[in-house]
This record gives structure tokens, C-alpha cells and sequence, in this order.
């Protein structure tokens, strides 16, 4: 048992600071809460790419780095909390390319690892699962795949497609077996889509924060050749599984409003100047307290997940629970932070008198989505209490 | 940052998962209360013998030389079985004291018969109200010619009173401050009175009328008894919380167990997804406190100085413990409600450990002081 980083890691996570901070100075991107949304910048994901940040937990022979995933924990961890803009290679470092590592084929593996790890051309992915009938009961999936030669024809519609309007990939989910005796979740299939594919339209959704991040997609006949099926046929969700505890698991779930926490703690030091013996103060003391204390908890919790998969398990009940856990304190924290800073941090921005340009109202918009994206907190639940705790399904 | 325990710990940790199982079911924590003595001598010795209560002491004393994070890992056990002894009041607190007070002497003295269960000693350090009140104790000194004091006042919730030889007070001592006092039990004046609280607990009224003691029962400095007390208490703070993750890991079991055997509706309870939720939210709220405790346990035994992290845990898990009691409360239904189950004791248990060393709201006081607000 040990709470403190090795000299190595903490030499790492110095290496990564001074890295954002030189970047920040060169103005390469500002601090600002829903980096993740916002920074698609290939450039930076380039120079991420040069120092080995992109891939790092993955085997040499793939281009990765083999290191751990705490240290991974660590190089996030520093990223979030300035809002790096990451958003290019992403989903390709932090999902796509395990599930390519673990299931795909040798071309898969020979044509995109490397171009991941290099934050080539056409690395942008977005994740092809939602529809309007499979939201948390994604086994119930219609998109249709079917075999014509060489090709699966596919037709149907995606939804809440975070990236969709700038991905040169989707990871796509579709139904590959027809026979209604075949258990739904033995019947679908995974495939990489090239968005550019001749019957892939993609349509914005705006979203109640008024930001168009993810999409709706309409897929009308579109071709996609046998090799960019990826694992076997009809395995999708054995494989979507062990693919989701890798999204799941990781520190940015507990960091996406970092910087709106940063801002809340220098108003209370300075409320304590002017206002310590305010009764209002006293309370917002103790809300701080509360919230500081979750925070912590929280970053355990991933570190605690990101140590499992070192040991060599699959943190599937480990990075459920995390993922709740954090999703809920940043909810906490954005309501906090609007009750403390008071009516004029709803102003939004590019109005007078608002607050940290509208930060505070933004990511107070934004709340709702946290506890719904990448399985609900209920989903969650389900899964600790079947996994772990071996309750009955019925 | 690594979360799995060393060989020797993890040795430690299953001997005591077994030990305490084994002889520590709910009926003898129960026919403990009802026992004058409050505990069972022939466990006492046996965990002696097991080096258990010299856990963290130098060999020359008889200790066993391990280091307090397995203390910990101890108490938590402990914990789960909700284990009935004077090892908090005895072994740790008193024997932590003399421990920090330098004189070898009274070292020599003491900690060997303690730590092989010979001798009990207990501590006396809360006030009226039930707190911890060395930095200002309302028990008063007054010193008589040839350098001897006469104490007065009351000491609430003193561990074991009723077997203790001694009892370690701080006395507020004219001009010089709190100070650390051993009180032998056959002085004159010194009364115990059973406090029947909600755990029926060993736990006494100390009324201390006109108690002398004499210069030789000063421990460590005369009017630095509460710097002595502010040295020990961390890790007092830290093994109230591995008792707590303790009591929570055998509620969550306890509920687990009950929902997957109780049927209703025709099915097991637990195949409901609103009984599953509740008992992830107990699972987290034991994970939960578990890293957080862990944390400050493990920094204090490294040496580190943690006072943010020691009081995180304790707001954390005393707030954690309540509410997980709560839910499988309402899990268990009417049958929980009854005498004869044993949730009811770890009920109580986490309330009278919230109350013990300020509660969540009270160190989150300490957080936000640590936090510079």
C-alpha cells in the first residue's frame, strides 16, 4: 500500500507539465472547461505523438510505449486539468486501438496502430452504437449488415454521435444475424467506416447548451469491405464489454470541469478576505470541504482502476463505479460553483457582466450529460451488482 | 501508488479475518454486553500470545515491530466482528502515550505488562460533553505542598474504567497547562459509573473527587500532556476509521447475503433493480471509504505529516458508515429492527464512532483550514 508516486512518475508528470505549460505560453490553447468537446487540434495531437503520449500503455511491437496505466492516469490526469485540446486522437488512443490490439486483424493492426500513435491524417474516430430504439439497450441495435460478396450493405440510422461531423472514422455497430432464435446480443458485429463512404450523411443535433458536438447519422446502403470488420462475426458485444471498461476507466470522467473547480476555490480564498465572518461563508467553507474531499476521492478511485489493469485484470465493476462516482461529483461541482458565485455566473458569454466568460453557465449546461454518456449511472449500477456483488438478474 | 498490501499484512489480515470469525461471532460480541468484565480474558491472551497487542511496538518491550498501517489492517478486522476489547483504550491510546513520553523508565514499566495483556490501563480525555478536551480540560488540578496535585472533575466515556489499573487523564495544571497524569485505581476519590449508551459499550463516568497524585504520575512534561495527546491523535483518528470500513464491509455483506435469500414477489429481492442500486451504493460507500482511510493510515505510517487527508477520511467515513447502516436498514425491513438481528449493532457502532472525534461537519472544518480557507 503505498499513496505517494514513485521519483519516476512524479518525474513524468513534471516532463508533462512543463510541456502545457510551454504550449500554453505559446498560446496554443487556452483553459477553458470542455476541452474534450472543443480542442480537435492535430497539431498538438502531433507533438503529443513525437514525445510517445499517444498509444504509451500499448506494446512496442504496435508502436506503443508499454507503460503502465497509472502512469497513462498521470499524463490525463495533467492534460485535464489545463484542457488540453486532445479531442483528435482520443477515442483512437483511449478505445479504438485497445479494441484493435485486442480483436482486430493483423491489417487492421499493421495499417492503423501506427497512424495512431503518429496522430497521422484520418485518425479522428466517433463512436457508431446509439440509435433511437438502442440507447441503454444497445442490444436492441437495427442498423442491418448484410454480406453481398466481399461487402456488408448497411443500412440505419445512428444517434448521439459525439464527433460525427469531424471524424474521418466510425466505429460502427451493427446487426450481422437475422434469425430471431439467435439471442440478440450473438448477432451483431463491429466494422471501421470510413465517414466518407458514398450513403453515410451526417446531420447536426444541437445540444441544450446550445453546442453542436454530436450528430445523427443516416447510413443508406453504404459498402463497407469484409477487412474493416472487426473481431469475429456476431461477437460485437463480448467484445463492446471489454471495450467499454477502457472508456470507462479512465481520470478525464472526474476532470472534464476541472478548470470551474480552479475558479470556485480562488472566489472562496477571496471571499475569505472580505466576507470571513459572513454566515454565507461559513456555509460555502463546508461545501467546499465536502466537494474537496469527493474530488479525492474520486482521483483514487481512478488511480485505483488504473492499478487494476497494471495487475493485469479487467477493471469491469472497478471502472463502473469510478465512472458514477465521478460523474456525480461533477454535477455537484457545477451546481456548487453557480450557487456560490451567485445569478451573474448564468450570464453566458459574449455578454456583459458575465463570469469567467459564461464558463460556470456552460458547464452548468453541459451537467446533464455527464451521468447519461458512456452508460448511464443506472447502466453502471447494473453492472456492479451483477459483477461484483453477484446479485440475481431475476 | 500501490493498492495491494505487503506478504507479511496480508498474512496478518487472514490470520484475523480467521481468528475474529471463528471466536468472535455476534453472539459472544453480544453476551459481551451483557458481561461485567466486557471482554474475554482467555481471547486477550491468546491474542497476547499472537503479538497482536504489542503490534507496533519495539521488540525490547515486547512488541512485535510491525508498522502501523498493519495496526490498521488489524483494527479492521477488528471492526467486522465489532470485536469487544480494551485494546483501543489500552494497547493503543495508553500505550501510544507512554510510548511518546520519553522516559524509558516508565516505558520499561509499563508497556511489557500491557502489551502481554497483564495490565490494563485506560484514558480519561473527554469532557462533560463526551469531547476530547486536552488542549483545555475542564478536570482541574490543585498543587499541594511537596509537589503533589489534587485532580477534580469528570471524564466521560472512559474505556474499561471498571478493569482498568490505570487511567492516563489530562489535568489543567496552574501556570503550566495541561498535563498528562496517571491515576492508579485504588486512589481515593476516584469513582466509575457505567454509562449505558446506545451500543452498551464498556464505557464509564470517571468522577474524580479530590484525587492526589503525586509528582512521579506526571507523564512526559509538566503542561505539555496536550501536545502528547496531538502526537497520538491521527492515528487514533485513522483506527477509528479502519474500525468503520470495517462495520461497512461486513453491512454490505450482511445486506448482500439477505437480498439474494429473501424472496418477495416471487423472486429474490435482489433481482430488483431498485434493492441492486441500494446495495451498489453501499459498495461504493465502502470502496470509498477504504481508499480514503487507506490513504491517511498509509501516510501516517510512512511518517508523513497528513492532517488533510486524516481528516478527509474521518468526515468522509463517519458521514459514509451512518448512511450505509441506513440503507440496509431499509433493506432488511422489520427483521433488521429486531433485537435478535445484528444490524443493529453496527448501527450503533457508526454513530458512536461519527461522534467520537468530531463528526464529518467537524472535519471538514479541519479540510477546509488544511485547504487555506
Amino acid at each position: 500500500m503505498r499513496f505517494t508516486f514513485t521519483k519516476e512518475q512524479e518525474k513524468f508528470r513534471q516532463e508533462v507539465r512543463d510541456f502545457l505549460q510551454a504550449e500554453l505560453k505559446a498560446g496554443t490553447f487556452v483553459t477553458k472547461s470542455g476541452g474534450l468537446a472543443e480542442g480537435n487540434n492535430q497539431e498538438f495531437s502531433k507533438k503529443m505523438a513525437q514525445r510517445g503520449w499517444i498509444g504509451m500503455t500499448w506494446p512496442k511491437e504496435y508502436g506503443g510505449q508499454g507503460r503502465t496505466y497509472v502512469e497513462k492516469a498521470i499524463l490525463i490526469e495533467e492534460l485535464f486539468k489545463v484542457q488540453a485540446p486532445v479531442a483528435y486522437h482520443f477515442l483512437a488512443d483511449r478505445q479504438i486501438g485497445p479494441a484493435i490490439i485486442h480483436f482486430g486483424s493483423e491489417w487492421q493492426k499493421e495499417y492503423f496502430l501506427p497512424r495512431f500513435v503518429r496522430a497521422d491524417d484520418n485518425v479522428k474516430f466517433c463512436l457508431l452504437f446509439s440509435e433511437p430504439n438502442a440507447g441503454s439497450d444497445l442490444v436492441n441495435v437495427s442498423t442491418s449488415a448484410k454480406k453481398e460478396g466481399e461487402y456488408y450493405v448497411i443500412r440505419g440510422q445512428k444517434v448521439w454521435t459525439s464527433g460525427g461531423h469531424q471524424a474521418d472514422y466510425g466505429w460502427l455497430l451493427a446487426r450481422t444475424c437475422f434469425d430471431p432464435n439467435v439471442p440478440r446480443h450473438e448477432s451483431c458485429s463491429q466494422f471501421i467506416l470510413d465517414m466518407r463512404t458514398p450513403g453515410v450523411t451526417v446531420r447536426p443535433i444541437i445540444n441544450m447548451a446550445g453546442y453542436h458536438t454530436f450528430n445523427e447519422v443516416f447510413l443508406e446502403d453504404v459498402r463497407i469491405h469484409q477487412k474493416y470488420m472487426v473481431g469475429k462475426e456476431n461477437e460485437a458485444f463480448k467484445q463492446i464489454m471489454a471495450q467499454m471498461d477502457y472508456e470507462r476507466a479512465g481520470m478525464e470522467r472526474l476532470l472534464q470541469n476541472y478548470p470551474v473547480y480552479e475558479k470556485l476555490l480562488s472566489h472562496v480564498r477571496q471571499m475569505k478576505e472580505t466576507r470571513k465572518n459572513d454566515p454565507f461563508y461559513y456555509w460555502v467553507k463546508d461545501a467546499v470541504a465536502q466537494l474537496e474531499i469527493e474530488f479525492n476521492i474520486g482521483r483514487l478511485l481512478c488511480y485505483y482502476t488504473a492499478w487494476t489493469i497494471d495487475q493485469g485484470r479487467r477493471p469491469t465493476s472497478e471502472a463502473a463505479m469510478a465512472k458514477a462516482y465521478c460523474n456525480l461529483y461533477e454535477q455537484r461541482l457545477n451546481d456548487l460553483a453557480t450557487k456560490v458565485l451567485g445569478p451573474a455566473s448564468l450570464i453566458r458569454e459574449g455578454t456583459p457582466w458575465t463570469l469567467y466568460n459564461g464558463e460556470i453557465a456552460d458547464c452548468y449546461l453541459w451537467s446533464p450529460s455527464y451521468t447519461l454518456q458512456g452508460g448511464s449511472v443506472e447502466i453502471l449500477k447494473n453492472i456492479v451488482a451483477l459483477r461484483r456483488l453477484e446479485l440475481p438478474r431475476r | 501508488m500501490e493498492f495491494s498490501l505487503k506478504e507479511e499484512t496480508k498474512m496478518l489480515q487472514s490470520n484475523a479475518e480467521k481468528f475474529f470469525k471463528e471466536k468472535c461471532p455476534s453472539s459472544f460480541v453480544k453476551s459481551m454486553l451483557q458481561d461485567e468484565r466486557g471482554y474475554s480474558p482467555e481471547l486477550w491472551k491468546e491474542m497476547a500470545d499472537l503479538g497482536w497487542l504489542g503490534l507496533t511496538y519495539e521488540e525490547k518491550f515486547g512488541g512485535s515491530g510491525g508498522d502501523f498501517f498493519d495496526l490498521f489492517i488489524l483494527f479492521e478486522e477488528m471492526g467486522k466482528a465489532l470485536f469487544p476489547s480494551p485494546f483501543y483504550a489500552s494497547c493503543f491510546w495508553a500505550g501510544f502515550l507512554i510510548k511518546e513520553c520519553a522516559d524509558e523508565e516508565i516505558k520499561n514499566s509499563l508497556l511489557p505488562s500491557i502489551l502481554k495483556g497483564e495490565k490494563i490501563l485506560t484514558i480519561g480525555l473527554r469532557n462533560e460533553q463526551g469531547i476530547y478536551d486536552h488542549k483545555n480540560p475542564t478536570l482541574k488540578t490543585q498543587e499541594n505542598k511537596g509537589h503533589s496535585y489534587t485532580l477534580a472533575g469528570v471524564r466521560l466515556f472512559v474505556p474499561y474504567a471498571q478493569v482498568a489499573e490505570e487511567v492516563l487523564v489530562v489535568a489543567q495544571v496552574k501556570n503550566e497547562g495541561p498535563t498528562l497524569f496517571r491515576v492508579k485505581k485504588e486512589r481515593e476519590g476516584l469513582k466509575h459509573t457505567f454509562l449505558n449508551t446506545i451500543t452498551k459499550e464498556k464505557t464509564f463516568a470517571l468522577t474524580l473527587e479530590r484525587v492526589k497524585v503525586g509528582q512521579e504520575d506526571i507523564l512526559g512534561t509538566l503542561g505539555k500532556g496536550a501536545d502528547l495527546v496531538e502526537k497520538v491523535m491521527p492515528k487514533a483518528v485513522a483506527l477509528k476509521c479502519a474500525e468503520m470500513v470495517g462495520g461497512l464491509f461486513r453491512v454490505l455483506h450482511m445486506t448482500v447475503d439477505y437480498m439474494k435469500q429473501r424472496v418477495q414477489f416471487g423472486r429474490p429481492l435482489g433481482a430488483l433493480q431498485v434493492v441492486q442500486h441500494y446495495c451498489v451504493d453501499i459498495a461504493t460507500l465502502l470502496d470509498t471509504c477504504r481508499l480514503i482511510a487507506y490513504q491517511a493510515a498509509s501516510l501516517l505510517s510512512e511518517g508523513i505529516p497528513c492532517p488533510k487527508e486524516v481528516a478527509m477520511a474521518k468526515a468522509w467515513c463517519s458521514d459514509a458508515y451512518k448512511r450505509a447502516t441506513q440503507i440496509a436498514h431499509q433493506l432488511h425491513g422489520g427483521i433488521g429492527f429486531t433485537d435478535e438481528h445484528d444490524l443493529h449493532l453496527y448501527y450503533k457502532h457508526a454513530k458512536a464512532c461519527e461522534m467520537e472525534f468530531g463528526d464529518s461537519w467537524w472535519h471538514r472544518q479541519k479540510v477546509a483550514e488544511e485547504m487555506g480557507l
